[in-house]
């Protein structure tokens, strides 16, 4: 699915350059899950909005079906992040003054659908994901669990091929977090999904299939006893 | 058709950044409102100013020419010893010219019509205290011209066109009041009985004629100071031109043809006028029109200011949106919607505030007063009372609502500015 090849996003702040991703390479195949630990200021968030097609990098391939990322134009992006990627936010993301179906609803608009067919996937997309009650609560009023469970409902809504995930149970309690792991682990199974997981949280990571750990900006991916780079060193 | 996901947010938005929303409106309406106030006082003047002009020379009268008084005019009310003349209908004021004068002005080139007047005063006593009533003899073939042509009939009638040589006349209804005349009753004129067909509403700069006659009577019955008849003479000519715009020219040409006759437009009138009304119209031309510009222009501002703000708190959602791929130009169509609700809102507040403030000025204005040179040459200035009415027309009102909205957009393409400068990335920066 993806084959990042010497990928680096180096950012300006003002006289100084800061160097996020370094000379990073890496593979995910299609249907995999890939979780990506590291520290705060690592670049693992970087890493995900490069693979979500919501920046471009400074340097180097990023792969994606076939296409490369780093050369497509701003609407040639935005297209791809409308059918092919959704995205699970840690801090949920909703639109605060629209329904839970609502706020479903909104990834697909896009794709220019019927008003009655957004509205049946928007309905199922939460059904899959046990709020067929709420549907017409607002976000605040709802549980951060129940929240993050519309989060994921609008990502997968568009039956996107790949779902990014940002610390997406950062936010909630550990009874809920397991609820929301087990959620996203149940889907990625049933649809095949391509998953890439960003998360601190060592027991959340070691539920998929591969772990990589970003280190001021450089990719080492976890096998087991030892830690190797994307070119297996 | 209109997608109902459009709706439902624009609507979830506004009433849940209500608010902002309302405070922007608020702003916008008070922009719109002011100058919505300041137009209805402008037109309150400028109307006071009409009213003031037509009255003065009536509608339909472009130019009024005369001839300066002559330096040594014997006192109107005596005769050539000096002994007070009774019953006497006599020219004074204005010098007198040949009525023959008027066909050649009606000749010339771009004026419709010219009509000739006679301003007089008919000299009477009463208890002994001798009296000068203002009489004026007028054409009745052109009613559209004149003094009279302002005037409002409370009872009876006009002059009829053929009776430019019958002994009838028409009274001002002030006057008419006090000397417990009306239609049908008789007065005397140069020893002449003349029976009432008329009794008319003048406003005060009008030049206060109580009496009218028409122009051939007044010419065989009246006398000039010198005791001399007055048939085939006139004191005033009107003259109206085929379009306004046609005035100066005609006025360049009167001037060629009467090299010392005195030529009058509304326009040279108006700017004699001084007192209060001449005030208040300089107050709204000048100082309240650039009031209300930047009262506006502020609305504007601070309308940009405060949706580039909440732009600025939407960072996060406008990120999310571009994130499930929402275009740029799709983002901008809601906010722009969002501010052109916003707009209509203030638009319809502009409307209320318009009116209140338009209704406030009529109340709390005080009486103005516009100050008349006279026009006979004689000096002395008339004094006239003038209230102020404001009122609103239709098209300003639509001009307020456009107004609103028109800021509105201006604040959306701010705020559209703002949005499409974030990137996805960069909004979920400032969250992480």
């Amino acid at each position: 699915m993806y084959a990042l090849s010497g990928v680096t996003k180096t950012y300006r702040k003002g006289h100084h350059a800061v160097t996020a991703l370094d000379n990073l390479h890496l593979t995910i195949a299609a249907g995999e899950w890939l979780a990506i630990q590291g520290r705060t200021g690592s670049g693992k968030t970087t890493l995900l909005q490069l693979l979500g097609a919501l920046d471009h990098p400074s340097s180097g391939v990023i792969n994606f079906d076939g296409r490369d990322l780093a050369r497509l134009p701003e609407a040639d992006l935005t297209d791809v992040r409308a059918n092919f990627i959704g995205f699970v936010f840690q801090a949920f993301n909703l639109i605060p003054t629209l329904s839970a179906v609502e706020n479903v609803e909104a990834a697909l608009i896009p794709q220019r659908l019927s008003s009655a067919q957004r509205r049946g996937r928007a309905t199922d997309a939460l059904a899959n994901v046990g709020l067929a009650e709420r549907a017409d609560h607002l976000p605040s009023e709802m549980s951060g669990g129940q929240q993050q469970r519309v989060g994921i409902a609008r990502a997968l809504v568009k039956e996107p091929k790949v779902l990014l995930a940002d610390e997406p149970a950062g936010n909630l309690d550990i009874d809920t977090r397991d609820e929301i792991m087990s959620l996203l682990e149940t889907l990625w199974r049933d649809r095949g999904l391509t998953l890439v997981v960003i998360t601190h949280d060592t027991s959340i990571a070691r539920r998929a299939e591969r772990v990589a750990t970003m280190r001021d900006g450089r990719l080492g991916i976890d096998s087991g006893a030892t830690i190797e780079d994307a070119d297996g060193n | 058709m209109i997608d109902r996901f459009v709706v439902t947010y624009l609507r979830r938005e506004l009433r849940g950044r209500l608010q902002q929303a309302l405070l922007i409106a608020l702003g916008l309406g008070c922009g719109a409102g002011l100058v919505l106030t300041v137009t209805a006082a402008s037109t309150g003047v400028s109307d006071a100013q009409s009213s003031v002009l037509h009255s003065l020379y009536g509608i339909g009268a472009d130019l009024t020419v005369t001839k300066p008084t002559p330096a040594a005019t014997q006192d109107p009310a005596s005769n050539a010893t000096g002994d007070l003349q009774q019953n006497t209908l006599q020219s004074d004021g204005l010098a007198l010219f040949p009525s023959n004068w008027i066909s050649s002005l009606a000749s010339l080139t771009h004026v419709a019509s010219a009509a000739g007047g006679l301003e007089l005063s008919e000299f009477t006593q009463s208890g002994g205290i001798p009296q000068a009533i203002p009489t004026e003899g007028v054409d009745v073939t052109h009613p559209e011209l004149g003094s009279l042509a302002s005037a409002t009939f409370s009872s009876g009638h006009n002059f009829s066109a053929t009776g430019r040589s019958s002994d009838v006349a028409i009274l001002d209804a002030n006057y008419a009041a006090a000397n417990k005349l009306f239609v049908g009753s008789t007065i005397t004129l140069a020893g002449t009985t003349f029976h009432v067909i008329g009794l008319v509403n003048q406003t005060q700069a009008s030049g206060a004629t109580d009496i009218y006659v028409p122009l051939g009577r007044a010419q065989t019955l009246g006398q000039s100071p010198a005791g001399q008849n007055l048939i085939g003479q006139v004191n005033v000519i009107y003259v109206a031109a085929s379009a306004s715009s046609y005035t100066p020219a005609v006025q360049s040409e009167i001037s060629r043809l009467l090299p010392t006759a005195t030529i009058t437009s509304a326009s040279d009138l108006a700017s004699q006028i001084s007192g209060s009304l001449a005030s208040a119209a300089n107050l709204t031309n000048d100082l309240g029109r650039w009031v209300a510009v930047a009262a506006l222009l502020a609305a504007f501002a601070v309308a940009g200011l405060l949706t580039t703000a909440a732009v600025n708190r939407r960072v996060r959602e406008i990120g999310t949106l571009k994130a499930l791929g929402w275009p740029t130009n799709r983002i901008i169509i809601q906010i722009m919607s969002e501010s052109a609700a916003t707009g209509i809102l203030g638009g319809f507040i502009g409307i209320a505030i318009g009116f209140a403030g338009s209704a406030l000025v009529s109340a709390l204005a005080p009486k103005l007063t516009a100050i008349i040179p006279q026009q006979n040459g004689a000096g002395g200035t008339t004094t006239v009372a003038v209230c102020l009415t404001t009122h609103l027309s239709s098209t300003a009102v639509i001009a307020a609502i456009l107004l609103a909205i028109t800021g509105a957009l201006i604040a959306g393409a701010a705020g559209a500015w703002r949005a499409t400068k974030l990137q996805p990335a960069d909004a979920f920066a400032q969250i992480q």
